[in-house]
């Protein structure tokens, strides 16, 4: 420490200052907290990049391997088998329309006297079932042929208990009060051991049958009409499931190969990384022994052409024994329900007529070697009409059932929370006074806070059942789709969905119409509207960008929803019947959520099926993404709106 | 705000009232359409609250003493059994209780049914759950709020800022179920651990020199992956409400602290934290009330649909209570709910577990609404 030396040395004013140290490093402490909060502020970006690399890495996958499954489709003949399939299945389709359509036809005249044989009868095993504990040591006596002392009392026993069965029963009003006396006196009667139904009863059945040849009588004509339309496609079903066969076994063949395939990898790689000489001759040994013979596919798919003159021969017979079966079809019928089948069937007769003839073009274009490319895979993903997994014949991986069923619940809960949502902020923060507002607001907010689990609860236990009993009251039979036949299904979700997205929407879009400036309303009312007026003429206008947000945002919870509609909606993977309507809602549906909830947990992993629900994953990440970046841009000109 | 007092007028109380005009009629009845909107969520929202409590009160209330159903709320879940002899009358018993009803009954046993998971009581579940969201606690919050800070007392305009709040924005958008893919991408099958054998499947294995490695083969289906998918769930909550709480604390404490000479971190951590904890913590409430309802999340990433022992029991330690799969309440609610038919045995689970929850995720709730309330009365700047 001298003195003057430090005099000569030139003057420097951060030499004053202590150099920030931290645990021995030269770095600010300060910036070292910074850096702290920095990072943890960075973890949203890294966890966004995160989900996606990690659906990404599970589900691009799919691609080859969808590919390799499309190719196995096409080389095995599956795919010359599914040309032939497709007329047939809508054949089928259209038979079993026919045949709704004869027994709507045949129930004019049989079914008030079927009806009222099946009541009596559903009144009597109902009075049985309630009687079982009186019944049961009856028949156990009569079994061991008891003497009558014995059987009496019991005898009494259950005629008690039956009398008091009928006594608490009610019929149907389809029996007249005398007719109603009598069955409950024949009820009442009824023993274990009797030989013959009682006289009414009996005559009830007698009846019936009676009705039911008259109807068969009446409607032969129709009858064998649709007999013979089942009778067309019999010689064409044959051949077709004779070349599926085949075709099966040159997939299973395929199947096989690959995996040995793979085993063979395993055990070179095992062999590789062998700790022992011993381990490793035995791994080469077995990857030695895996025999990898290839497929002939030309080989195998030869049969299946070989039928193809077969079927160039019948197809056209086929077309001719259908139009001539379908000249058979009335140009009218009695019933409304019989009409409505009939015209739908003649609607896709051209259509089906016309896929019959392309079909044996298909066929002889049919090339097993045509390659299958990448692209192919993903479109048929995207643009795919069936879902079919675990299927003996083929899976399909196509997202359009979902995708539709998703839409219709998320166009249904839209619809219904739309007016709800948007009423509820105008009223709450234009019209209620300040102690509704304290009370309104927190409510709507507390909904938020419902499990959506619990509410998937309310939708099975009640929702569905109520829905049910309303559709089928008489005065409301004239809204389509009732009466309702499926108690979980879209409209029920969408019910659901609806109020689950109101909160959501309700503060946000309250929130918009708050931060309309104060000016605004002034304004106007200084201009002499009144408080309507302003409110829709002013307000509403200026915040309308706001409220957009809002309900988009409200959208991706619709969608993006997984308890509720993998509870409610009904769960079937097919795309909705549309010829219903607007009744088309009540039908069930599957969707791009539930599928994940549902499949996930039951397959095994890395295989085709798990990489097409992360695929999914992927859409559904990709849906909300896009969502909140509509629900951006409107909210950006909401801002220049303000200026 | 208008009062509709004068609506209420008829010409037969007051004969000089003026006779409503056609703009008014037509006036008061747009508002009182929109009154009835807003009304009829409510209504809903009430109807709702009053069946579950109707239905499931009474499991786990009863009205003689001790007034609560213990025996519901502290047994583990178990398949109910029920017998039926030859006189009508019903037993309903436990898989233990059910060989010594027919010893009883002997020949006059007439039937039995099992219906699963409806007997016993949640234990397992409210355990489970509480689990899974401590551990979403811990990592949303201590994430959370340090983002948040940063974005509200470091944060300058620029690319990165811009960045992460549109990554927040976008965060909070996505499903549920696609966090419960990420869940089980990451956590599960390669989150990074501490093991002496690594997996096959292993991404990577860094050897630590005693033997060790760090294996990136993931937890398993366990409360951590659970928890820790959870937590990224809220996390945009979380980060959007500490962060305005943070905001609300007035300019002048931190300039007032840094003008006494403070540094950055002795103002955030002695002026700014104290004021803006409690709000931070209150609106955090509503987050985990979220969290302990997500069901999708968690499906493939921590629930189990039946366990017989309850985390700590068996031999696997403290740490092993993390380590393991859990029955979780809202997927209990899904099995009873879509895996069992609906039949009077059934119904008292299911509504009594629904109850269970919907009162614990709506005391927590409500505790956050009422707490906020409270708050905001007392920190009035």
């Amino acid at each position: 420490m001298e003195p003057e030396k430090k005099a000569d040395a030139p003057f420097n004013a951060k030499d004053l200052i202590k150099p920030k140290r931290f645990l021995g490093l030269h770095v600010d402490k300060q910036n070292i907290i910074k850096w702290f909060f920095g990072s943890n502020a960075g973890v949203t970006i890294v966890v966004l990049f995160l989900i996606m690399f990690f659906l990404a890495r599970e589900g691009v996958g799919f691609l080859p391997t969808y590919q390799w499954e499309l190719s196995v489709y096409r080389l095995a003949g599956l795919e010359f088998c599914d040309y032939v399939e497709k007329p047939i299945s809508e054949q089928v389709a259209m038979h079993s329309k026919l045949k709704r359509a004869l027994g709507a036809e045949l129930n004019t005249v049989s079914k008030v006297d079927r009806d009222r044989r099946d009541a009596a009868l559903l009144a009597k095993s109902r009075i049985e079932d309630k009687v079982t504990l009186q019944t049961e040591p009856l028949q156990e006596a009569l079994k061991a042929k008891a003497p009558p002392e014995k059987t009496d009392p019991l005898r009494v026993a259950l005629t008690q208990a039956t009398t008091a069965a009928v006594s608490t029963a009610t019929l149907p009003a389809i029996f007249t009060a005398e007719e109603q006396i009598q069955l409950k006196a024949e009820l009442s009667a009824l023993q274990p051991d009797q030989a013959e139904l009682p006289p009414f009863l009996k005559s009830l059945m007698a009846k019936s049958a009676q009705k039911t040849s008259e109807a068969k009588l009446k409607y032969a004509a129709l009858i064998s009409t649709v007999d013979a339309f089942d009778d067309t496609a019999e010689k064409l079903t044959k051949v077709h499931s004779e070349i599926k066969k085949i075709a099966l076994e040159t997939k299973e063949a395929a199947n096989q190969l690959h995996m040995a395939e793979d085993a063979k990898k395993q055990l070179l790689e095992a062999a590789t990384t062998a700790k022992t000489e011993a381990e490793k001759q035995a791994f080469l040994k077995d990857a030695a022994a895996t025999s990898l013979a290839a497929i002939d596919f030309k080989v195998r798919t030869q049969p299946l052409r070989d039928k193809l003159p077969e079927l160039e021969k019948l197809i056209p017979e086929y077309i001719t024994a259908i139009k001539k079966a379908a000249e058979g079809i009335p140009e009218n019928a009695e019933t409304p329900e019989a009409r409505k089948l009939i015209s739908q069937v003649r609607t896709q007769l051209p259509k089906h007529l016309s896929h019959v003839e392309q079909c044996t073009q298909l066929m002889r274009d049919w090339d097993y070697a045509k390659p299958v490319p990448i692209t192919q895979s993903l479109t048929s993903f995207l643009f795919g009409g069936d879902w079919i997994t675990n299927s003996s014949w083929q899976d399909f991986y196509g997202v359009v059932p979902l995708l539709t069923g998703s839409c219709l619940i998320a166009l249904v809960a839209m619809l219904i929370s739309m007016p709800f949502s948007v009423a509820a902020a105008i009223y709450t923060n234009q019209f209620a006074s300040l102690r509704e507002q304290d009370f309104i607001k927190p409510t709507i907010e507390f909904i938020q806070a419902i499990p959506s689990v619990v509410l998937g609860f309310i939708g099975i236990s009640v929702l569905g059942d109520l829905i049910k009993s309303i559709s089928l009251l008489p005065f409301l039979s004239w809204v389509p789709g009732f009466p309702v036949q499926e108690r979980l299904n879209m409209f029920n979700a969408g019910l659901l969905l609806a109020f689950m997205a109101i909160p959501t929407m309700f503060s946000l879009a309250e929130d918009a119409i708050n931060n309309v400036p104060r000016a605004f309303s002034e304004a106007s009312e200084a201009l002499g509207a009144t408080k309507l007026q302003t409110v829709f003429k002013v307000i509403v206008p200026a915040s309308v960008s706001g409220i957009l947000a809002a309900m988009l945002l409200g959208l991706g919870r619709i969608i993006g929803e997984t308890m509720v509609v993998l509870l409610v909606a009904g769960n079937r993977i097919a795309i909705p019947d549309f010829s219903d309507g607007i009744g088309t809602v009540f039908q069930p549906a599957h969707t791009l959520t539930g599928i994940i909830a549902q499949e996930l947990g039951e397959v095994s992993r890395g295989s085709s099926h798990w990489q097409a629900l992360f695929m999914v994953g992927i859409l559904l990440f990709c849906i909300s993404l896009i969502i909140n970046f509509f629900a951006r841009q409107v909210v950006k000109r909401f801002k220049f709106h303000k200026s | 705000m208008q009062t509709p007092a004068q609506d209420t007028a008829t010409p037969g109380t007051n004969p000089f009232a003026k006779q409503k005009s056609h703009r008014e009629t037509k006036e008061s009845l747009i508002k009182w359409t929109l009154r009835s909107a807003t009304y009829v969520i409510l209504i809903i929202t009430a109807s709702i609250f009053t069946h579950i409590f109707i239905r499931g009160a009474p499991v786990v209330f009863s009205l003689t003493p001790p007034f609560i159903n213990t025996s519901f709320l502290t047994k583990l879940p178990e398949t109910l059994h029920v017998l039926e002899d030859k006189q009508g009358k019903k037993y309903e018993t436990t898989p233990t209780g059910v060989d010594v009803i027919k010893k009883q009954l002997g020949d006059n046993l007439r039937n039995e049914k099992t219906i699963s998971y409806s007997g016993g009581g949640i234990l397992g579940p409210i355990v489970g759950t509480i689990l899974l969201v401590g551990v979403c606690v811990v990592v949303a919050l201590g994430l959370g709020i340090a983002s948040a800070i940063y974005l509200s007392e470091y944060a300058k305009q620029g690319k990165f800022i811009e960045m992460a709040r549109l990554a927040i924005l976008n965060l909070s958008g996505v499903p549920s179920v696609v966090f419960g893919l990420f869940g089980l991408g990451m956590f599960v099958l390669s989150a990074p651990k501490i093991t002496s054998h690594p997996l096959d499947r292993s991404l990577l294995a860094i050897p630590l020199g005693f033997g060790e490695y760090i294996s990136f083969e993931g937890w398993d289906t366990s409360v951590l992956a659970g928890g820790f998918t959870l937590a990224f769930v809220i996390l945009p909550v979380v980060i959007t409400a500490s962060e305005e709480c943070l905001k609300a604390v007035p300019q002048g404490f931190r300039e007032t602290s840094l003008a006494l000479g403070a540094t950055k971190w002795q103002t955030i951590w002695k002026c700014v934290l104290p004021f803006a904890m409690p709000g931070i913590l209150t609106s955090s409430i509503l987050g985990i009330a979220r969290a302990a309802g997500e069901t999708a999340p968690i499906m493939f990433t921590a629930a189990l649909a039946f366990k017989d022992k309850l985390p700590w029991q068996g031999d696997t330690g403290i740490m092993g209570i993390f380590t393991q799969s859990v029955q979780a309440l809202p997927y209990h609610i899904y099995t009873l709910s879509a895996r069992i038919p609906q039949n009077e045995y059934s119904e008292r689970a299911q509504y009594g577990s629904v109850f269970v929850f919907l009162v614990l995720v709506m005391s927590l709730a409500g505790a956050s609404v009422i707490l906020r309330r409270k708050l905001r009365a007392k920190y009035k700047w």
